[in-house]
């Protein structure tokens, strides 16, 4: 429910409705419905958008049949000289005939409709998902994780009374009305006016509830909404810290200042309608009403200016004229979350998707080359100080900061290199250097902003995401688990993996004993059955790229000090390449670097060093000195260790 | 859903509540007593004498001016209760979850929570706001009707009073059949949106597998699922709103029936009979409103049980009369605590003496992170005990055991705000050059300094514009801030090269030096730094001792260091 919808002011938009319905409609049709997107979706439903539509006025109109025996009855009744019987019970036949096609009719638009919406909710909801799985991930950190599953839950659940309610009720609210209205001035004008008054009084007070304040204070309860929603999520997954920091009061404070913020503004909206909302409830109540009509019915007949039956039509439609706009209050202002919730939708779908090539080429080999790539974060932020940022890495971030001062500043400035089949890069350089934004390129998370990066001569722009994927596999720190079967978590890339390979991984990186002895083994439920500690996780994740294969492997090898098992895992995934596997590794260990065919020293966002380690160190450049740096780092632990350390030997 | 309203509101916000419920219904029977005056008024103005109806137009109008009062005045008042409910039930909403056992918050959980502190609580208050007053009126206004329409003409009256029956029974029916299909569809909802956050989240790993939307079948079984559930809930109530529909028409046709008859029998003065059929289709219209009203209603009530079920769950007991430990020693009396069906920590007993350090060694999955937990008493033990200071966790009271606890996570959680917010979570009272010096101690100045925007730089949703390294230096200056004599440290290099470990090992050193220490270790720096070491397999501790006598013992200790010290390619 929208905070619109839910605010004390809901009656009273019933008026908003009586008063800009006319714009509200063609407004609503123009900027909700309008979108491509949308539009697209809803013009195979036509038709049964028009069978609801009909039934509902159909149904409306027949509705009126009752009241209209009713006043045809005291015509009949009240007529001089003996009653006619026959009319009468004619009459009364005709309005219960009425009931029952209103009966039916509207029951029909309404199954129809609510079935039509369930339909559409589906369809727009696979669009969103679709749609957010091809935007940049960049994209990503402009926005919570709440705020989009608010979009793609509430707000397509928001679009509801557009769909089930809005073409029928709306069109049958001004046609009943505009009937009535008719008939009722065919009977008497005068007293037509008078009826109209409490509609006039309500409609009177729609320009004190639309002022831009109270427009202003709609926005912000809307976005005070989705900063809740987000604070909601981070609370939950931030509990441990809560709990760990104590005092309720205190470490929530996000979310409870987004909620204390959100009740404020509630509260002041509120205040500023209230009085008024309660007033147009009032005008449009139906004593009221009803006492307009009495008094100005009296005057008239006791002036001898109208036949007293004449007055049972004012009576009994005449309430009609405000009940369905007051039936549409609570519609009119689902109606307005409605648009404000497709607004939000139609932003989404509006986001530019990754380019997908119009003629994918075909990549030759897997040789992977950098050509002048530069890489800047947009000034905004929109491409990807998130997923920089979730990815973890070391560098990511630091690269972030360091490399540039200005919005638009370049992480990577101009990298040039060859990763040749078969071998081993190694990416070494201090925090900030660019290392974790340049390893992400591969798995195409960013294009860069100047140059190229080429995969077997192609250009990964020009190659179909899929057959990128099938190329480049990646192990990067930051492990996300589906809540999915442990097989299917580690069969993420490969769907139709054999058990056989998914367990001959897993042995691989130190994960089948444990997983027999999960409740349901390769079938127990990560995340509802059990919960894996972070190094599991981050074999998994091991598992995954070992199983899917991929020609090029992407990897960060902070990964591997979650715990020796993991660390064992990778170099086993290392050392586990096929002949001509092209890897890239972010390395951490020095036996890694030792063991890699070629080092890529990263300063600054530029390759400042390049070469085999041998050749580095001889040179006694910049890698010399971070390798030396390195080894005082841990030297202690290797002569600690009863094990042999061997990292710090060159071979 | 009014004794549940009372339940969420807590006792504090009850009386005002109770007041405007009263109110309501006080003006739904002034709307139905003042129709009474619309008889006379109508028999004399049909009846041809329009004269006499003056004084009884003039005494309807004071009953309406009277209904008027007591409608603004409720409405008014539904509208304060709703608002003074939302702030009321956010704070409670908020403060408990802080107080839910950890063992509470799986995957799951961050979807239905989300829900319910956004969707949830607003219908709670548009529940006051404008539902509870429709549907009293809808229900109150149509009996005091029949009860008027029974004072002027038993006969027609009774017919009325046919259909309260019926209605009342219809409204039960209706909820019941529908209660399956609303609680499957809220159910769905929960799944799907929990799916959504998932989705989104691991978009970088779906995309790297090549799963995009129609790939990962999980989302889209849990939105079909949804769209069925959909589907069969808005089947399963539109026989309820065509059985409410019918009845009421019904009535009114056998009402119009029976008043054709017997105006044109001449057993009643047509004018009555007139009068009689306004009020009856004054009668009809709110109860064919209740259909409508009567979904929102079910809806509603659904949303607020589950707000109630989440706000009755229990939280860790609290001591009635806290214990004060003494000092800050650490025991695990033959602890046993189980999850899920499986026991995590296994007959534990371990002690670690006030200002003595504890490294714990071990597999994945072992329980070591459970143990730290059980300490800071994340979940309560399902056998034996737990000790700070000789004192049972339980019995400590949670601020007063959260006080003595500085706790380093392995996944550091930063909140959505400055870093100086997350430094100050440590101790929100700390001055500004306490805040810089932890700083300083953990190395997390020379992030600042690098930073754009400094002390009051953004790090994003659980910290993800930080990298791992920046965030657990900021996790360090928080635990130094804190200045707890006990401090749990759970993996905290996980995420480092060898540079940045070196300045987390100076920030940790400094938060170590002379209290009590338990930490999860993998490096052999860390575990160097311990006095005494156990290694834990299966919940259990497997091998104890100095890290020299372990190695000595070449037992599972020394394993577990060689295997992580061989490199696994041949040389």
């Amino acid at each position: 429910m929208s905070p619109a919808a839910s605010s004390g002011a809901g009656t009273a938009t019933a008026t908003e409705a009586a008063a800009s319905t006319g714009v509200a409609s063609a407004d609503v049709a123009s900027t909700g419905l309008g979108s491509p997107g949308v539009a697209g979706l809803l013009r195979p439903h036509a038709g049964s958008f028009a069978a609801v539509v009909a039934l509902q006025v159909i149904g409306g109109i027949a509705g009126l049949a009752p009241l209209l025996a009713v006043a045809e009855l005291g015509r009949t009744l009240l007529a001089p000289g003996p009653a006619d019987h026959a009319h009468a019970w004619a009459v009364v036949l005709a309005g219960a005939a009425g009931l029952l096609v209103r009966l039916l009719f509207t029951a029909a638009s309404s199954g129809i409709g609510h079935l039509l919406d369930a339909r559409v909710q589906l369809s727009l909801r696979r669009l969103l998902a679709e749609r957010l799985g091809r935007v940049p991930l960049g994209w990503f950190s402009r926005r919570g994780t709440g705020e989009l599953a608010k979009v793609v839950g509430q707000d397509v659940s928001a679009v509801h009374p557009l769909i089930a309610h809005f073409p029928g009720e709306l069109t049958s609210a001004f046609v009943v009305p505009l009937v009535s209205l008719i008939y009722l001035f065919t009977v008497d004008w005068r007293l037509t006016l008078i009826t109209m008054i409490p509609v006039a009084l309500a409609v009177a007070l729609v320009p004190l509830m639309m002022t831009p304040r109270r427009q202003r204070e709609e926005k912000e309860l809307d976005a005070g909404m989705g900063r809740i929603s987000s604070a909601a999520v981070e609370f939950v997954q931030g509990i441990a810290v809560v709990k760990a920091f104590g005092g309720g009061e205190r470490a929530h404070r996000a979310f409870r200042t987004a909620a204390e913020d959100f009740a404020g503004t509630m509260s002041r909206w509120v205040r500023g309608l209230s009085s008024i909302a309660a007033g147009m409830q009032l005008a449009l109540s139906p004593p009221f009403v009803l006492l307009v009509v009495l008094a100005g019915g009296a005057a008239l007949i006791t002036d001898g200016s109208m036949a007293a039956p004449d007055l049972l039509p004012f009576l009994l439609l005449g309430l009609g004229l405000t009940a369905p706009v007051a039936a549409l209050g609570h519609g009119f202002d689902d109606l307005q979350a409605a648009r404000r919730a497709l607004g939000r939708i139609r932003d989404v779908l509006a986001v530019r998707p990754l380019p997908e090539p119009a003629r994918p080429a075909e990549p030759r080999g897997h040789r992977v080359e950098l050509r002048g790539v530069h890489f800047g974060y947009e000034a905004d932020g929109g491409a990807g100080h998130k997923a920089d940022g979730e990815a973890g890495g070391e560098a990511g971030h630091g690269a972030d900061h360091e490399a540039g001062q200005a919005p638009g500043r370049e992480v990577l400035r101009g990298i040039d290199l060859v990763l040749e089949p078969g071998t081993i890069t190694a990416v070494v350089g201090p925090s900030g250097s660019g290392k974790s934004t340049l390893v992400r390129l591969l798995p195409r998370f960013f294009d860069p902003t100047r140059g190229s990066v080429l995969l077997g001569g192609v250009d990964l722009r020009e190659l179909r995401s899929a057959d990128l994927h099938r190329k480049v596999s990646f192990v990067f720190q930051d492990v996300r688990l589906l809540r999915a079967s442990v097989a299917d978590n580690i069969a993420l890339a490969v769907p139709h993996a054999a058990p056989g390979d998914i367990r001959r991984v897993a042995a691989l990186v130190n994960l089948h004993d444990r997983i027999l002895e999960l409740p349901h083994g390769y079938d127990t439920v990560i995340g509802e059955d059990v919960k894996l500690s972070g190094g599991e996780a981050q074999r998994i994740a091991i598992a995954r790229a070992l199983l899917a294969d991929t020609p090029v492997l992407v990897l960060d090898e902070a990964t591997a000090f979650a715990d020796p098992r993991t660390e064992q895992a990778v170099r086993r995934a290392l050392a586990a390449r096929a002949e001509d596997r092209t890897v890239l590794v972010i390395a951490h260990r020095l036996e890694t670097v030792a063991d890699a065919d070629t080092v890529v020293m990263l300063e600054g966002g530029a390759v400042v060093e390049h070469g085999s380690p041998a050749e580095l160190l001889a040179r006694n450049g910049r890698f010399a000195a971070f390798w030396r740096s390195h080894h005082s780092a841990t030297t202690e632990e290797a002569g600690a260790g009863d094990g042999v350390r061997r990292g710090d030997e060159l071979r | 859903m009014i004794r549940m309203l009372l339940r969420l509101l807590g006792p504090a916000y009850a009386p005002p509540l109770r007041r405007t419920v009263a109110l309501m219904t006080a003006a739904a029977v002034a709307e139905g007593l003042s129709y009474a005056l619309l008889v006379p008024v109508l028999r004399a103005l049909l009846g041809g004498t329009p004269a006499d109806a003056r004084p009884w137009l003039i005494a309807f109008g004071a009953a309406v001016a009277g209904y008027a009062a007591l409608r603004y005045g409720s409405d008014l008042a539904g509208f304060r209760v709703g608002t003074a409910l939302l702030r009321g039930v956010y704070h409670r909403f908020g403060d408990h979850l802080a107080r839910l056992p950890l063992g509470w918050f799986t995957a799951r959980r961050v979807g239905e929570v989300s829900v319910l502190a956004s969707e949830g609580v607003l219908q709670a208050m548009g529940a006051v706001a404008h539902l509870l007053g429709p549907l009293i009126s809808a229900g109150v206004t149509p009996l005091t009707i029949v009860v008027v329409l029974l004072a002027f003409d038993p006969l027609m009256g009774l017919a009325a009073l046919a259909a309260v029956p019926v209605v009342a029974l219809v409204q039960v029916w209706t909820g019941r059949s529908t209660a399956a299909g609303d609680a499957e569809r809220a159910e769905r909802g929960d799944e799907a949106t929990a799916r959504v956050v998932e989705y989104l989240q691991a978009q970088p790993v779906l995309r790297a597998g090549g799963r995009t939307a129609e790939r990962f079948g999980a989302l889209d079984d849990a939105l079909s699922g949804l769209h069925r559930a959909a589907r069969r809930s808005a089947l399963s109530s539109l026989p309820g709103v065509l059985g409410l529909t019918f009845t009421v028409q019904a009535v009114f046709t056998a009402l119009l029936a029976l008043g054709a008859y017997l105006a044109l029998g001449g057993d009643a003065g047509a004018a009555e009979v007139l009068a009689i059929l306004v009020l009856a289709a004054r009668c009809a219209d709110p109860l064919l409103s209740l259909a409508h009203l009567g979904g929102s209603a079910r809806a509603t009530r659904h949303m607020l049980a589950r707000l109630d079920a989440v706000l009755r769950t229990e939280p860790l007991p609290e001591p009635a009369e806290p214990v004060h430990p003494a000092g800050h020693g650490l025991e695990f009396d033959s602890v046993t605590f189980r999850q899920g069906g499986r026991t995590v920590i296994d007959g534990l007993s371990l002690s670690v003496p006030e200002g003595r350090r504890l490294a714990v060694v071990g597999p994945s999955g072992a329980g070591k992170s459970t143990l730290l937990q059980l300490i800071a008493r994340f979940h309560d033990v399902d056998g034996g005990a737990v000790r700070v200071g000789g004192a049972d966790v339980r019995a400590i009271g949670a601020e007063a055991l959260m006080a003595r606890i500085a706790i380093v996570f392995q996944d550091v959680y930063l909140f959505d705000g400055t870093i100086e917010e997350n430094v100050r979570l440590g101790r929100p009272g700390a001055t500004e050059a306490e805040v810089r010096a932890a700083a300083t101690a953990a190395r997390l100045d020379e992030v600042v300094a690098r930073l754009p925007g400094g002390w009051a730089a953004n790090v994003g949703e659980g910290g993800a514009l930080l990298s791992g390294g920046e965030r657990q230096r900021v996790s360090i200056a928080r635990a130094l801030l804190k200045d707890a004599p006990i401090v749990l440290l759970d993996e905290v290099t996980s995420a480092l090269d060898p540079i940045n470990e070196a300045a987390v090992h100076e920030g940790i050193d400094r938060l170590m030096a002379g209290r009590t220490v338990v930490m999860v270790a993998h490096r052999l720096k860390t575990v160097r730094r311990a006095d005494h070491i156990v290694f834990l397999d299966g919940g259990r501790v497997v091998e104890a001792g100095s890290h020299d006598d372990l190695l000595r013992r070449h037992g599972r200790y020394a394993e577990f260091w060689n295997l992580s010290l061989t490199p696994s390619g041949p040389e």
